[in-house]
């Protein structure tokens, strides 16, 4: 090498160290492999980041220990339900601002939600608000307003479901059900939450900075009604390529490394003596399963269903293909979600499903698809290879059918898909969003169930508007024995933990309840 | 010249509405539903088919066709689904960075090309034109994808000289561009070479060597000047070429260009935003080829004539 | 821009076939690059048609407890995320690559061939049309053309052979369109149409024999550029689909190992350049050989 590639070289790397990021004095630096594309949580499915940050919710999911969370109040100071569970009232804080200046009123929570369910808006999270009285109508464009939403005065809101809902204050918490003011939101239309000039939360940050696919600046709202946070400011980078990632965190350049975005570093992480004790981890709130369609021979015989849930050694999975973090899930619900209670193991047995598919009537096998979704990432088919070979053991002769997403989709809309594999994570902490999703009488037709169990269709239906939590609950494991251990109609395997590393500088960082990737930062510190 | 250039123009357009169509039959007979793919798992039937409506998906294929032609008139290339902005100013936006990788991309490959291909002509046959066209040769085969995970893997992983990707200043450039500059060089080197060995076996070189003129001197002041000619034009396309063709390094060192963009509207399945950055990337290609030609009857009076005869 | 842009009409002026032919084949066999990549990929070729009797591995078996192993005399390039041996997936992967490589762009050169004749000999509107819809064709950058087609189509190995074709015929048309234009004038064509041959007569029996020996060399040197192209849209995960081998699917994959494993993802890259090497030295030879006035 000359000398005059060696001398462009160092400067090439000095001025590399000179632009990096100055490190303010209280900066947290995370990044996400994608772009939020908006702060609107009514405009996303997926991203929550923003949302958790720079908005706040009438009640609040505080994670009070790993996995375990609690509804606290968020703007809403306290609220009382009516005996008969339809009618919600809501008291708000007094004196809570936004960031533009603007006061918080009941008006405000009136106008976000009509937002959400008003046509127009295109929102994307209105699942969360369907079960109010009136929402149908003003989605579906009869109706100007929201029949069961009232600003009773200017501190509370009066929200009256159309039946009652046991889980609506669970959906209350979710990101999606941020509080906007009617002002600013009206003002900015469509172009609300994505710019910083058309972002307007109560939140503990305020986004400062907005540069698409690159990243975003949150700074501490100084006036936050609980205090304001720890941090002064909160980037986030737009980083797509973990092995970038992971080098941007070796040197310094992000505080938090999020393992999911790069899981084949999760041995090096744990193993390294500077890392190893950096490491931060908690359950995630979410089962991987099997999907098996019982309209598709030959799932439709409950033995062949119990020889597949036996087939699949979900240990090996978990430790040789996810390194070992994670828990063995064996009923409906994966650990964390209220309501859950260990159930019977389902035992890795290839010779017994040799036998149960035997009795089944194929005693030399039995062949059967595994879809495939080629847009999917490479997870899911690693997944199918290896549940492919495994199986093979007792004798299922697994084809590994690759259709688009689109295709996908649409079979799976009428209930036609063959077996593929997936994870559900809670959307909010309540059983419900697991039951109702996958073994209500719809769910199970339109995600290729096809598990017509009328004693669980109505025991979903029933469970829904009990209000009495033990009863509830009980009613859910009565449920779940029934489905995943006579019916065999649901292949749990396993919930996994969700891993960071973080720097040193970082303090009281705790993995969110649910596991997300999405979180809020306002309890985080550094040094 | 200028009616040979409104000629071409007039050309252009039957092509770059062709393109529109072809394109937008492509992508709009998509079995599927666009919305419910962006949703993914957690969105109900109920909210896809609303927003469907709304959006017009339902209106006929043809009505959509126009309607999208007439806004792409206006610069109005539609609403990226997936963002929710619009996707001219999404493209417009990511431009700069996409032109800041080509033209330093072009860059080191004409500082490869050119001197390779000179020395190659000069020396024909030698360890050094075998050594050159080698190189260039191998920039050719290399599969972008891969060279570029080397060049991460060597210059970012292990000696740790430059960044692995991301864009946040000029140093981040230096990988990608030298990865994208390479795989070009190679035609940049042999056309220069095959033009230079054609000019040097004209008469009038014949006489400047006669006349007892150095090589050197032959090469410099008579034979390179129209050597270079048809190497010239060749890179107005080339810069096309490579502001379309970058998508690959673009994604590969996350540099937020326009091939970034149509990668991801592929991955997230974002019709509006695919369709209008690959009719972006389409029309840069028509329009270097527009200005290829363009230079090549300035610079070279012979062709100008032959040109508008030419042209079917 | 690809390799075939740089073409110019190099049809040989007439008939004496056999002996341009043999003059050809001396020159092209007098070069020594030329040979190499020939050698190479009658090889490989060899290894991928007889991969299951060269190699003592399956290629489809998971063994999650070897995985990511290092190179060792079992393993001569170490095992994959899988525990699958990495040379064999690399030799099943060939096939792929060899089969992409060559059959949409037979399907391509069969097209631009017949539009090309067409187009130059009929001349009028059908030239305007065809022509038009090359420009059309090579206006659209071709990966991003490709990714179109497969986003469209949906991502497999059939698909990608619409893909390539589609981006591939209409530089073969406009390179054989040119080659028919100096052919028409020529006389030999002049006295079979004195002789009352028909129009088809002409194109296929007096022009195409003319334009085969551009041809094989069009086909030469778009082999690899489909190899590439193939490569690249399974690396971006519209191409191959998994469980099944291509180059660029396990250079995306062995990419996420890099840190640890960078012999997964290096690889496979050096089976693609090698090959697209050797083809590219195998084009340059058939074009010297065919066209000695390229050759300066």
């Amino acid at each position: 090498m000359t000398n005059k590639i060696r001398l462009l070289l160092a400067t090439a790397v000095t001025s590399l160290i000179l632009i990096s990021p100055a490190l303010a004095d209280n900066m947290l630096r995370i990044s996400y492999p994608e772009d939020p594309k908006t702060a609107d949580g009514q405009m996303t499915s997926d991203s929550y980041t923003l949302p958790l940050n720079v908005f706040d919710r009438l009640i609040e999911s505080e994670t009070t220990s790993p996995g375990q969370s609690a509804l606290v109040s968020g703007l809403a100071e306290k609220w009382d339900v009516s005996g008969d569970g339809k009618t919600y009232t809501f008291h708000l804080r007094q004196g809570v601002k936004f960031h533009d200046g603007a006061e918080l009123t009941a008006d405000d929570v009136v106008y976000t939600f009509d937002r959400m369910l008003n046509p127009k808006t295109k929102a994307l999270g209105t699942d969360i608000l369907t079960f109010i009285e009136g929402a149908q109508e003003r989605l579906d464009g009869k109706a100007e307003s929201v029949s069961g939403l009232k600003a009773v005065d200017k501190y509370t809101v009066e929200i009256k479901l159309g039946q009652p809902y046991a889980a609506f204050l669970a959906l209350l918490a979710s990101p999606q059900a941020s509080i906007y003011n009617r002002a600013f939101t009206e003002k900015a239309g469509d172009q609300f939450g994505l710019t910083p000039e058309t972002t307007n939360g109560t939140g503990p940050f305020i986004l400062r900075e907005y540069t698409l696919n690159e990243s975003q600046m949150l700074e501490a709202n100084e006036n936050y009604f609980r205090g304001r946070p720890k941090l002064d400011r909160l980037q986030v980078r737009v980083v797509a390529d973990s092995e970038t990632l992971r080098l941007l965190f070796e040197t310094d350049e992000i505080d938090v490394f999020d393992l999911d975005y790069a899981p084949t570093q999760t041995p090096y992480f744990y193993g390294n003596d500077k890392w190893k004790d950096l490491v931060r981890s908690g359950p995630r709130v979410g089962v991987y399963y099997y999907n098996i369609n019982q309209a598709k021979k030959p799932f439709d015989d409950v033995r062949v269903r119990k020889a597949f849930q036996m087939a699949i050694d979900r240990q090996t999975i978990l430790d040789k293909n996810f390194y070992g973090k994670g828990k063995l899930e064996d009923g409906v619900l994966p650990r964390g979600v209220a309501c859950y209670a260990p159930a019977a193991p389902i035992a890795y047995d290839p010779a017994k499903a040799k036998a149960l598919l035997a009795e089944a009537g194929y005693p030399d096998g039995v062949d059967i698809n595994l879809q495939q979704v080629s847009s999917w990432s490479a997870k899911w088919s690693d997944m199918n290879q290896i549940i492919q070979a495994q199986v093979a053991a007792a004798g299922f002769k697994a084809n590994i059918v690759t259709t688009d997403e689109a295709a996908f989709l649409a079979a799976r809309k009428v209930g036609e898909t063959d077996a593929y594999t997936q994870v559900w994570s809670a959307d909010f902490n309540d059983p419900d969003n697991f039951f109702y999703t996958f073994f209500s009488e719809s769910g199970s037709k339109v995600r290729a169930y096809n598990n017509n169990d009328p004693e669980v269709f109505s025991g979903v239906e029933k469970a829904r508007s009990l209000t009495n939590p033990e009863e509830r609950c009980k009613l859910y494991q009565e449920l779940a024995a029934r489905i995943v251990d006579k019916d065999a109609a649901w292949v749990p395997l396993f919930s996994l933990d969700h891993s960071y590393v973080v720097q040193p500088r970082v303090k009281n960082f705790v993995v969110p309840w649910n596991g997300w990737s999405d979180m809020s930062y306002y309890k985080v510190e550094v040094e | 010249m200028l009616m040979f250039a409104i000629r071409r123009i007039v050309i252009s357009i039957p092509v770059l509405i062709g393109i529109t169509a072809i394109l937008f039959v492509m992508l709009n007979v998509v079995p599927g539903d666009p919305i419910a793919l962006l949703m993914k798992e957690h969105a109900s039937p109920e909210v896809i088919e609303r927003v469907r409506a709304q959006m017009h998906l339902d209106d006929p294929l043809i009505t959509r066709y126009f309607r999208f032609l007439w806004d792409a008139v206006q610069g109005d290339l539609g609403i990226s689904i997936k963002l929710n902005r619009s996707v001219t100013s999404l493209i417009m936006n990511a431009f700069p960075n996409t032109m800041m990788l080509a033209a330093s991309a072009a860059c080191v490959s004409w500082i490869i090309g050119i001197p390779a291909g000179i020395l190659s002509a000069v020396r024909r046959d030698s360890f050094l034109d075998h050594f050159f066209m080698g190189f260039s040769l191998l920039g050719v085969s290399m599969p972008i994808f891969w060279s570029a995970l080397l060049f991460q893997y060597v210059f970012a992983m292990q000696l740790r000289w430059l960044p692995v990707s991301g864009f946040y200043g000029w140093q981040y450039l230096i990988l990608p561009a030298l990865v994208l500059g390479w795989s070009s060089a190679g035609v940049i080197a042999r056309l220069t070479r095959s033009s230079l060995l054609e000019v040097m076996r004209h008469d009038y070189i014949r006489t400047a060597r006669a006349k007892g003129l150095r090589e050197v001197g032959v090469i410099s002041r008579h034979a390179l000047k129209n050597a270079l000619i048809p190497v010239v034009t060749i890179m107005a396309i080339q810069v096309a070429t490579l502001l379309s063709g970058a998508v690959i390094t673009e994604a590969i060192f996350g540099i937020p260009g326009v091939g970034r963009i149509s990668v991801s509207a592929i991955q997230s399945r974002d019709m509006p935003l695919l369709q209008g950055s690959v009719l972006f990337a389409t029309a840069l290609v028509i329009l270097g080829n527009l200005i290829a030609d363009m230079l090549y009857s300035v610079l070279d009076p012979r062709i100008r004539s032959q040109m508008t005869k030419a042209a079917p | 821009m690809s390799l075939t842009s740089e073409m110019t009409a190099l049809a040989p002026d007439v008939i004496e076939e056999t002996s341009f032919l043999r003059d050809a084949l001396r020159a092209f066999r007098k070069n020594r690059m030329a040979m190499v990549g020939l050698f190479f990929v009658v090889t490989l070729i060899l290894a991928a048609v007889f991969a299951p009797w060269i190699s003592p591995h399956d290629p489809y078996r998971v063994a999650l407890d070897e995985q990511l192993l290092p190179a060792s005399s079992t393993y001569w390039l170490g095992t994959d995320n899988f525990g699958r041996d990495i040379l064999t997936r690399i030799l099943y992967g060939a096939r792929v690559s060899l089969v992409v490589g060559t059959v949409p762009s037979l399907i391509a050169l069969m097209i631009g061939t017949v539009m090309g004749i067409l187009s130059g000999y009929l001349g009028g509107r059908t030239d305007f049309v065809v022509m038009r819809l090359a420009d059309m064709m090579i206006s659209f950058p071709s990966l991003l053309l490709a990714m179109v087609v497969m986003y469209t189509l949906g991502a497999n190995l059939l698909n990608i052979f619409i893909a390539l074709a589609l981006v591939g015929w209409a530089s073969v048309a406009r390179v054989v369109r040119s080659q028919t234009l100096a052919l028409k004038g020529k006389e030999f064509i002049e006295a079979a149409r004195a002789n009352g041959a028909s129009r088809a007569t002409i194109m296929f029996r007096h022009i195409f024999p003319n334009v085969v020996p551009t041809l094989i060399v069009l086909f030469s040197l778009s082999i690899p550029d489909a190899i590439m192209w193939e490569s690249s849209l399974s690396f971006l995960g519209v191409g191959v689909q998994p469980p099944g081998s291509s180059w660029g699917l396990l250079v995306a994959k062995g990419k996420e190992y890099l840190f640890q494993a960078p012999l997964v993802a290096i690889a496979p890259g050096v089976a693609i350049l090698l090959t697209v090497l050797a083809f590219n030295f195998i084009g340059d030879g058939l074009r010297d050989a065919l066209d000695p006035s390229m050759k300066d």
